[in-house]
């Protein structure tokens, strides 16, 4: 009876360090099975303190937007140069007016901003108007104080636009929603969804160049003509702060 | 002095129709579109003062709110000239709950004739480019438009028309 206790004692699966041996050989299986991916993501947290990314990616961004400047600058530089040349309309950054967004209809009929800058301050009729992102409209009528804008997207808003990639000019004209209609007068007119659509640089109404927005959809359904739906850059509805380029 | 401002209170608010006009605060809005401020004005005129004098009163404000819109080519005149003559002819009722809601009902039933006047000005313009989208949005912002109108009306015209007839007692 004795002799059978010592051997109940003795078994292998009574000693704790065995089950913590089995433990690590399953830890060690998991692991296998796993390919390592624990180790992995436990190095992902430990190393994150270490990696070379943050400061560096500060000192390469800030180069980069150093090379940018110098390149939009030069690109500046040449653009007005071949603009002397070619007899083309300037754009001066010495004639923005800043001004506030002191009454907005965005929505109902009526789609115009009012400005509190007015012809006391230099503003004339038939300026551009542009915010962040791009063109606005033009200043339809102005008091001493205030400017009155008529927005891309009002119903009697038409401007000569130009859209890039293909090289064509076009007619938007405001619909009274939120995408103005692009008109290009040539059926074969490669244009496509996201297609970035400027103002022209023959225009004599606007200063060249200025972003105005993409190509939001393309109605082919028309014969002798393609409109498309353009999605404004600049969101009048929530500027703030516009420019008015004299 | 103080006698004056109270005797001309009606006409001296009618002075701030355009301003709120301007102002078009958004939280108000809905759908991007605002009430139609003027009828709150122009009910309680109208209602005190009779057809003619809404009448007059309705082209007035619709000189004013055009000269405030840029759109040249079309006019509120119309529709205002036409609710300010119907709203003359409405008369006061006793209860005043029932009162509420009457100038909720006539101010959505006036704000829909000046909506759909002002649209069809739009598209009898466009009467070559008329296109689906056109109509929808058309009616969405009629629409909108009489659902706030109706809305608020009862807040503002009752205040309106307590103060006209305060302002006429004195």
């Amino acid at each position: 009876m004795l002799v059978i206790r010592r051997i109940s004692t003795s078994r292998w699966w009574h000693k704790k360090k065995n089950w913590i041996l089995f433990a690590i050989f399953l830890f060690l299986v998991f692991v296998r099975i796993t390919k390592g991916s624990f180790y992995k993501d436990f190095y992902y947290f430990i190393s994150k303190p270490f990696w070379p990314g943050q400061f560096q990616k500060e000192i390469i961004l800030e180069s980069i937007e150093q090379e940018y400047s110098i390149k939009l600058s030069l690109l500046k530089k040449d653009n007005i140069r071949l603009r002397r040349i070619l007899s083309l309309q300037e754009l001066s950054n010495n004639d923005h007016i800043s001004a506030a967004v002191i009454s907005r209809k965005t929505g109902s009929w009526w789609r115009q901003i009012i400005l509190n800058k007015g012809s006391k301050n230099g503003v004339e009729i038939g300026s551009t108007v542009i915010g962040p992102g791009g063109l606005l409209g033009r200043v339809n009528n102005t008091s001493l104080f205030t400017s009155s804008v008529t927005l891309l997207t009002s119903p009697g808003s038409k401007l000569g636009v130009w859209v890039d990639r293909i090289q064509i000019n076009g007619l938007l004209v405001g619909l009274g929603d939120d995408y103005p209609s692009l008109i290009l007068y040539s059926k074969d007119a490669d244009i496509k969804v996201g297609d970035f659509v400027s103002s022209s640089p023959a225009s004599t109404l606007l200063p060249p160049n200025i972003p105005i927005g993409m190509v939001h959809s393309i109605d082919e359904t028309l014969k002798s003509k393609k409109t498309a739906k353009i999605l404004l850059l600049a969101k009048p509805h929530v500027i703030d702060w516009v420019q008015i380029l004299k | 002095m103080n006698k004056f401002f109270t005797k001309k209170l009606s006409l001296l608010s009618f002075i701030f129709i355009p301003i709120i006009f301007l102002w078009n605060p958004n939280w108000l809005g809905f759908l991007g579109v605002q009430p139609y401020w003027p009828l709150f004005w122009l009910l309680p005129w109208s209602i005190i003062n009779g057809s003619i004098n809404g009448l007059i009163f309705g082209l007035f404000l619709g000189l004013i709110l055009d000269s405030l819109t840029l759109d040249s080519n079309f006019t509120q005149i119309p529709g205002l000239i036409f609710c300010g003559f119907l709203f003359g002819r409405i008369k006061l009722n006793k209860d005043i709950l029932v009162g509420h809601f009457r100038y909720g009902l006539i101010c959505s039933f006036g704000s829909f004739l000046c909506g759909t006047l002002y649209f069809l000005q739009i598209l009898f313009r466009n009467f070559s480019d008329i296109n689906s989208l056109m109509f929808i949005l058309g009616v969405k912002n009629i629409l909108a438009e009489v659902f706030l109108t109706g809305f608020f009306a009862p807040f503002f015209c009752s205040q309106l028309l307590r103060m006209f007839k305060f302002s006429r007692r004195q």
